[in-house]
């Protein structure tokens, strides 16, 4: 039994406790969320992952189902269906100026790729800027050109491949662009880019679901494309299924990983974070479209739980974004440690002579 | 390690925190210690500071991930410096840092860190308690070294 004051975690505080239970003495400053990266970062993470991953479903889509549904909208036809498919490089390129709004000095935003060799956010640059490039001329010439038939032509099917593979790099490099922050646990583990991977193809064919309602609603030509999102959303249910089951590895394993991945799942659960993380992740990103997915199976004429579902899921994917960059601590340097640690434990812990430059 | 650098006491440290004034009048010409490049983190209930300024590392994170190479090691000195004329204000540095360093000037909107005043650093100078000094990076003695890691070490272990 303690017989003196001891040292007792209190949700992300450090305190020390007297033998009456008492809390007598704060030790460490209550854990904040890091403020470095705001909103706007986490704007551009959603947007790119969403469109990189909706890119991604939309070309496997449309090599397998080769969908076409023409609409005339001012005496011209587009192909409304191949719009919705490869419309993925459009969201990535709204996405990509939140970057930019975030920078200090805005236009030096070009000076951002200058460094290539060692820097992710160079890597991204280019990464991103030649997928919004190839992808939007893809995406122009299935939706402006519905007469050609390029499906065969092996340029096309290079190019369609090319921009596949970056779109995979583009939803993978927004985890990865976490994870090169090498001191912040929650941040730096394999298992980021992974979670932004299957958070982009949940999202990407969400938002890919939402657009094939709407049109399917707004052209009556176009009600082939209901038929079609309801197919999309059962192929949904499986990605946001096993979203769910990485971000629940993510957590336990950085809650495992160190003092700080500790304090960043804490800050999640407990801490000022929590109203993200159990109201825009738990419920509006899973438990909410669950319910919502379980009643338009037994109501599938009900257009509007399709809709609400697929405006939660995203608004889920925009939160997980947002809980995971607020929620990234700073491991503590070891001075830093040592003087808490001695602060906790008291006259225990040797005073040093202090000058080490003597 | 070459260079000199920064080295700091934190048992000398008062907490009077002049040398962020100092820091910033220096850099900015305004008495306004969040535009300073060092900053001492205070404990105010256990009486513990700890200014905090750029350890010049060795191997420095900041200038790997910066995209425009503004962060860099200079040749001529070996000093871990931000050209601000190239700085995009993205502040991964700050990120980056394990130290907490690298600091975001929202007046000048690009990040800021100590560049040692062109070799005569204002806070040593003006540090009464002489918490801070400017040595050879070889010259921090190694026992000196060791008796830091002892200290650590005995403090990881429980009290009796």
């Amino acid at each position: 039994m303690a017989t003196g004051p001891y040292r007792k975690r209190v949700g992300c505080v450090n305190v020390i406790v007297s033998p009456e239970g008492l809390a007598v003495k704060k030790i460490e400053k209550i854990s904040q969320p890091q403020k470095v990266w705001g909103w706007e970062i986490a704007v551009y993470l959603f947007l790119a992952g969403m469109g990189a991953g909706a890119y991604s479903v939309g070309v496997i889509l449309g090599w397998t189902w080769n969908l076409s549904v023409l609409v005339k909208i001012f005496h011209v036809n587009f192909d409304v269906a191949k719009g919705i498919l490869y419309g993925g490089p459009l969201l990535v390129a709204i996405g990509a100026p939140f970057l930019i709004v975030d920078l200090g000095i805005k236009e030096r935003f070009l000076y951002a790729c200058l460094n290539p060799r060692t820097s992710w956010v160079a890597r991204g640059f280019l990464i991103l800027s030649t997928f919004i490039i190839l992808g939007l001329i893809v995406f122009g010439t299935s939706l402006l050109f519905p007469g050609v038939d390029l499906r065969g032509s092996p340029f096309w099917t290079l190019l369609e491949a090319i921009t596949l593979l970056l779109a995979v790099s583009t939803a993978l490099y927004t985890g990865i662009l976490l994870k090169s922050v090498r001191y912040v646990p929650i941040w730096n583990t394999l298992w980021l880019p992974v979670l932004f991977l299957a958070s982009a193809l949940s999202t990407g064919s969400t938002a890919i679901v939402l657009a094939m309602m709407a049109c399917g609603l707004a052209f009556p030509e176009a009600q082939e494309l209901l038929v079609r999102a309801h197919q999309v959303a059962s192929l949904e249910r499986i990605l946001i299924l096993m979203e769910g089951v990485i971000l629940a590895f993510y957590l336990y394993t950085t809650y495992r990983k160190k003092e700080e991945g500790e304090v960043s799942v804490r800050l999640l659960f407990m801490g000022k974070l929590r109203w993200l993380f159990w109201g825009g992740i738990v419920f509006l990103g899973f438990l909410f479209p669950f319910v919502l997915e379980l009643l338009s199976t037994w109501q599938p004429d009900q257009l509007i739980l399709l809709l609400v579902t697929g405006i939660s899921l995203l608004l889920g994917g925009f939160f997980l974004r947002w809980a995971i960059l607020a929620s990234g601590v700073k491991a503590k340097h070891p001075l830093h440690k040592f003087l808490e640690l001695r602060a906790t434990l008291g006259p225990s812990i040797p005073k040093g002579r202090g000058d080490l430059t003597r | 390690m070459h260079g000199k650098v920064l080295v700091i006491d934190h048992e000398k440290c008062t907490g009077c925190r002049q040398c962020e004034m100092v820091c910033s009048v220096f850099h900015t010409g305004a008495s306004n210690p969040s535009r300073s490049r060092i900053r001492v983190i205070k404990w105010e209930a256990i009486g513990l500071y700890l200014p905090l300024s750029c350890q010049n590392c060795e191997e420095p994170f900041c200038t790997e991930v910066c995209p425009a190479k503004a962060c860099h090691r200079e040749a001529e000195n070996q000093r871990v410096v931000i050209d601000k004329k190239k700085c995009i204000g993205c502040k991964t540095c700050i990120m980056a840092c394990p130290f907490g360093h690298p600091f975001f000037d929202s007046s000048e909107r690009v990040t800021v860190k100590c560049d040692y005043c062109d070799g005569d650093p204002q806070c040593v100078a003006f540090c009464q308690a002489r918490a801070i000094v400017y040595v050879d990076a070889d010259r921090i003695p190694g026992p000196k070294r060791k008796e830091a890691a002892l200290r650590l070490i005995t403090s990881m272990r429980p009290p009796l």
